[in-house]
C-alpha cells in the first residue's frame, strides 16, 4: 500500500470516528425514545456544518498556500476571514437599516449573508495584493495580512457596538461574529454545500497550474500559465470557500494553516493530491473541534473558533519559529 | 517566410515594468543546429533579451520570429510549445519528485483534468534520457545538488517538445564536469536540429563549446558572428575593457566512453 493510500485510509477511518464522536457526544440523552430523533436531527446538521466549514478552510489554505507559494499562508493569517466576517456584520446591519419589512419571508438576511461575506473576502485578498503581493519573501504578506486582519476586527467590532443599540440585531451580531456551528439547519448547509463543494472542484481544476507556480510565477508563465488568470480564479474561490465556511460556522482560526501543512508530508506537495486530502482533513479538524466546544466545562458554550485558535495558534507558532530556523523568512 | 530558419530577432527593444529600457534594438539570428552564445558584462541586457523572447518581459519594439513565425502573436500556451526556457535560478524548494518536476514540462500539452498520456510519459523518459537524469527519478528537487538540478531543469523544458530553447547562465554554478555534460547535451540537441541560445560569462567556455556569439554592451549589439571572431581581442578590449591571452588558460574534456 502506499504513502499516499495509507494516508487516505487514516483519514477516513478518522473522519468516521469523529463523525460518530459528534453524533453520540452532547448534552442530550439519547436514551430518551421522545426527544432521540430531534437530538440526532441536531446534531447531524451540526456535523454537516462543521463538516463544510473546515473543508471549505481547509481547501481554501491548500489555494492561498499554492498562489502565494508560501505554506505559511492561510485564509485566517492573511485577513480573509475576518474580511468575510467584516462583509457578514455589514450585511447584517444594511439588511436591518434599508431591506427589514420590505425583504420577502423566504428570503431572511442570513441568505445574504454568504454574499457580504464573499465580498469582504474578496476586498481582503485584493487589498493585501494590492499592498504585498510583488513583495518576495514572507514577511511582507505577513506583516500586510495581520495588519488588514486587525483592521478588519476593529472596523466589525466598531459596526457590532452600532448594532447594540438594538438588542435583537446586536444579538445576531454577536453570534454571527463569535462563530460556532449550533442550531443551525438545512438552510445553512444547502447554502454551504455548492460553494464548498465548487471550490474543491476549482482547486482540483486549478491544482497543475498551482503546482508550476511553486517554481515561481515567471517560470510557470514561460511554461505556459496564464499568471494573471489563475490569481484571479484563486483569489475568487479562496474568497468562496472562506466566506462559505464563515458564512455557516462564524471566524474559525486556523484551519485553512493546520490541515494542509499536517498532510502534506504524507501525501505530497502536488495540489490534485493535497487539495481532496485537505477537504477531508478540515473537516475532520473542525468537527472534533466541536466536540472539544461541548466537552470543555464553561458556564457558556466555548465559541468554536477559540478551540480551533487554541490549538492552531501554538503550532502555527512552531511553524514559524521553524521556518526562522531554516531560514524560510528571508 | 520559409519554414526552420530558426530564431531571428530585430531591433529589440525590451525592459522591466516601470523601469526604462535595458535592451536597445538587439539583432540576433540564431539557427536550428547551432548553439549561440549570448554575452557581455554584467547589466549588459543578457537576460533581459532572452527574458523578451519568452514574454516575461515587456518587449517595446522590434520583432521576434521562429521558423518565420512571430512569437509576439503567439499565446503563452502556444509559445511554450515552441520555445522552453531555462532560468538561471529556480524558486522551486518544494520536496517535488524529479519525474514529477519533469512533468511540468508537458502542462501545454494536456486538458484541464488530463492525466499524463502516453505521449506525455514518452516524452518526459526521452527527456530524463537525454538529460542523464533517470537515476533521480524518484528524488525530491531540492535534495539535488546545483548541478543535478541545472539537468532536471533542462529535462523539464525538453519534456515540453519545444524545438527552441533559451538558457540563462546554465552552467554558473556547475563544476567543470557537469558543465561539460550540459554542453554535451546542448550539443546533441543543436545536431537534432534544435535552436539553442544560450547567456554564457566565461569566454574560454564560449570559445570552445558554441557555435557563434552575440556580444551585447549596454544593451546594444557590440559585435557577433563565428565564436573565435567574437572571442578575439579587439571585441572583447572593447567591450569588458580587458587583454585577450590567446593560448591561455587550462582546457579539460569528459573522458572517452569506454
Amino acid at each position: 500500500m502506499t504513502r499516499a493510500a495509507r494516508t487516505w485510509l487514516v483519514l477516513l477511518v478518522v473522519a468516521v470516528l469523529v463523525a460518530a464522536g459528534s453524533i453520540l457526544v452532547g448534552d442530550g440523552d439519547l436514551s430518551d425514545p421522545a426527544l432521540r430523533d430531534t437530538y440526532l436531527r441536531l446534531r447531524g446538521w451540526r456535523l454537516a456544518c462543521a463538516a463544510l466549514a473546515g473543508s471549505g478552510l481547509a481547501v481554501g489554505g491548500v489555494l492561498v498556500q499554492g498562489l502565494f507559494r508560501n505554506p505559511l499562508a492561510s485564509p485566517s493569517i492573511l485577513g480573509t476571514t475576518a474580511g468575510a466576517s467584516l462583509g457578514g456584520v455589514a450585511v447584517l446591519l444594511l439588511w436591518r437599516a434599508l431591506l427589514d419589512g420590505i425583504a420577502p419571508a423566504w428570503f431572511p438576511a442570513e441568505f445574504a449573508l454568504p454574499l457580504g461575506c464573499v465580498l469582504g473576502a474578496l476586498g481582503a485578498l485584493a487589498l493585501l495584493l494590492a499592498i504585498a503581493g510583488r513583495q518576495p519573501g514572507v514577511v511582507a504578506v505577513l506583516l500586510t495580512g495581520f495588519i488588514l486582519s486587525s483592521l478588519f476586527l476593529s472596523v466589525g467590532g466598531l459596526l457590532m457596538s452600532i448594532a447594540q443599540n438594538t438588542w435583537e440585531l446586536g444579538r445576531a451580531v454577536v453570534a454571527f461574529t463569535l462563530g460556532g456551528v449550533e442550531a443551525r439547519g438545512p438552510r445553512h448547509v444547502l447554502l454551504a454545500l455548492p460553494l464548498v463543494v465548487g471550490g474543491l472542484g476549482a482547486a482540483m481544476a486549478w491544482s497543475r497550474h498551482l503546482d508550476l507556480l511553486l517554481s515561481g510565477e515567471e517560470e510557470a508563465a514561460a511554461m505556459g500559465v496564464d499568471v494573471a488568470q489563475v490569481r484571479r480564479w484563486v483569489i475568487g474561490w479562496t474568497a468562496v470557500l472562506t466566506a462559505a465556511a464563515v458564512a455557516i460556522g462564524g471566524n474559525v482560526a486556523f484551519v485553512g494553516l493546520v490541515v494542509p501543512h499536517a498532510l502534506r508530508p504524507f501525501v505530497g506537495v502536488n495540489h490534485r493530491a493535497l487539495a481532496p486530502a485537505a477537504a477531508v482533513g478540515g473537516a475532520v479538524f473542525v468537527v472534533f473541534a466541536d466536540i472539544l466546544v461541548r466537552l470543555i466545562p464553561a458556564t457558556g458554550q466555548i465559541p468554536l473558533g477559540v478551540v480551533t485558535g487554541l490549538v492552531g495558534a501554538p503550532l502555527f507558532l512552531w511553524l514559524l519559529a521553524r521556518a526562522a530556523r531554516q531560514g524560510r523568512l528571508a | 517566410m520559409s519554414a526552420n530558419t530558426g530564431l531571428t530577432v530585430r531591433g529589440l527593444v525590451a525592459g522591466y515594468r516601470h523601469g526604462p529600457d535595458v535592451v536597445h534594438g538587439v539583432d540576433l539570428t540564431a539557427p536550428r543546429g547551432a548553439i549561440t552564445a549570448l554575452m557581455g558584462p554584467n547589466g549588459a541586457g543578457k537576460s533581459t533579451a532572452l527574458k523578451a523572447m519568452v514574454g516575461l518581459v515587456p518587449r517595446a519594439r522590434g520583432s521576434m520570429q521562429l521558423d518565420g513565425a512571430d512569437l509576439a502573436a503567439l499565446g503563452g500556451p502556444e509559445r511554450a510549445r515552441r520555445v522552453a526556457y531555462v532560468p538561471q535560478r529556480t524558486l522551486l524548494t518544494a520536496p517535488m519528485r524529479v519525474r514529477d518536476v519533469v512533468a511540468m514540462g508537458r502542462f501545454v500539452h494536456r486538458g484541464p483534468w488530463g492525466r499524463p498520456g502516453r505521449a506525455d510519459r514518452a516524452a518526459i523518459d526521452a527527456a530524463m534520457a537525454s538529460a542523464e537524469i533517470e537515476p533521480l527519478a524518484d528524488r525530491t528537487f531540492p535534495t539535488l545538488s546545483g548541478g543535478e538540478q541545472q539537468r532536471v531543469l533542462l529535462a523539464r523544458a525538453l519534456a515540453s517538445g519545444a524545438t527552441a530553447l533559451l538558457l540563462d547562465e546554465p552552467t554558473s554554478a556547475l563544476d567543470v564536469r557537469h558543465a561539460l555534460l550540459l554542453h554535451r547535451a546542448l550539443r546533441a540537441l543543436a545536431d537534432d536540429g534544435a535552436v539553442i541560445v544560450v547567456v554564457l560569462h566565461d569566454l574560454s567556455e564560449a570559445r570552445a563549446r558554441v557555435d557563434q556569439v552575440v556580444l551585447l554592451d549596454a544593451g546594444r549589439v557590440a559585435a557577433a558572428g563565428e565564436a573565435a571572431e567574437v572571442i578575439a581581442p579587439a571585441p572583447v578590449r572593447a567591450v569588458y575593457g580587458v587583454e585577450l591571452i590567446e593560448g591561455g588558460g587550462l582546457g579539460w574534456r569528459l573522458p572517452e566512453a569506454r
